[in-house]
């Protein structure tokens, strides 16, 4: 099952991209359990609940983080300022909103929370006794973002 | 005469993407007001001439499905058009809210031809 998750997520993450911010981005080898991080700046988390609880996380660089937003907001970004939070945030929300198409097409209902977004170093998510977590790492031309997904199915 | 519209999302950037699409879909519309939430927008459609809503669902405070069950029962603004822009494009939701009135709905992300296309006819 993680695999069909991993790429679920691959697929809306580039989506996402192509639609509408239309920056080229990369996905690479996804990273399980405990090798599940990178450094980042800005995260933001999206719960999950229902038939797959968890979380997901959007983990940006601050380069990432402001290029992303440039990009959708067709403007210059030079700090990690509440636009760049709201952007990432919805970003989140689009992807988590892909993943539960996706699954609602295999018979996993999953209801979505609204998006937090916190700024620092350092971030891990943790809870979920007996959950499983991987992360998908994006490379694009200003930075690496990640996307991470703690969950339990049940 | 050109369309006023009123976009509704708790996401700033959300709502410069949904306008900005508007325009690079060619679509012809007059003013643009934005709110944050169901509740704010109530507000709008109370004070300002709105002919068109773009609605998101999964909204802090009013959420788009609490919007339209509001919105229906005052006279004053139950008949303008609500169309919903949302991730959230299951059979359930978007049955629950065109039992409330939607009009239809468009499934984020988008690009500005299907904005044209599904939009269109409503502009």
């Amino acid at each position: 099952m993680t695999e069909d998750l991993a790429q679920y997520l691959v697929d809306s993450t580039l989506e996402v991209f192509s639609t509408m911010i239309f920056l080229e981005i990369e996905p690479g080898e996804v990273l399980h359990q405990e090798a599940a991080s990178m450094e980042s700046e800005l995260t933001s988390l999206i719960g999950l609940a229902g038939d797959l609880r968890g979380v997901i996380g959007v983990h940006c660089t601050r380069d990432a983080a402001q290029g992303i937003t440039a990009a959708m907001l067709g403007m210059e970004i030079d700090e990690l300022n509440e636009d760049v939070k709201d952007a990432i945030g919805e970003i989140a929300n689009m992807v988590a909103g892909g993943l539960k198409v996706a699954l609602a097409g295999q018979d996993v209902d999953v209801e979505l929370a609204i998006p937090t977004t916190v700024i620092g170093t350092g971030l891990r998510t943790s809870g979920l006794a007996g959950g499983s977590r991987f992360m998908i790492p994006f490379t694009l031309p200003v930075g690496v973002f990640g996307i991470e997904l703690k969950y339990v199915l049940s | 005469m050109a369309k006023n519209v009123l976009l509704v999302d708790d996401s700033s950037t959300m709502r410069k993407i949904i306008s900005r699409s508007l325009r690079q879909a060619g679509l012809e519309f007059g003013k643009i007001f934005e709110a944050g939430d169901g509740q704010e927008a109530l507000a709008v459609l109370e004070s300002e001439e709105v002919d068109i809503v773009l609605s998101d669902i999964n909204m802090p405070n009013m959420n788009g499905i609490e919007f339209l069950r509001e919105k229906a029962g005052r006279d004053a603004i139950k008949d303008i058009p609500v169309f919903m822009i949302s991730t959230e494009t299951g059979e359930d939701i978007i049955g629950e809210a065109k039992s409330l009135g939607a009009a239809g709905a468009l499934k984020k992300p988008f690009t500005p031809d299907k904005v044209n296309e599904v939009l269109g006819p409503l502009m």
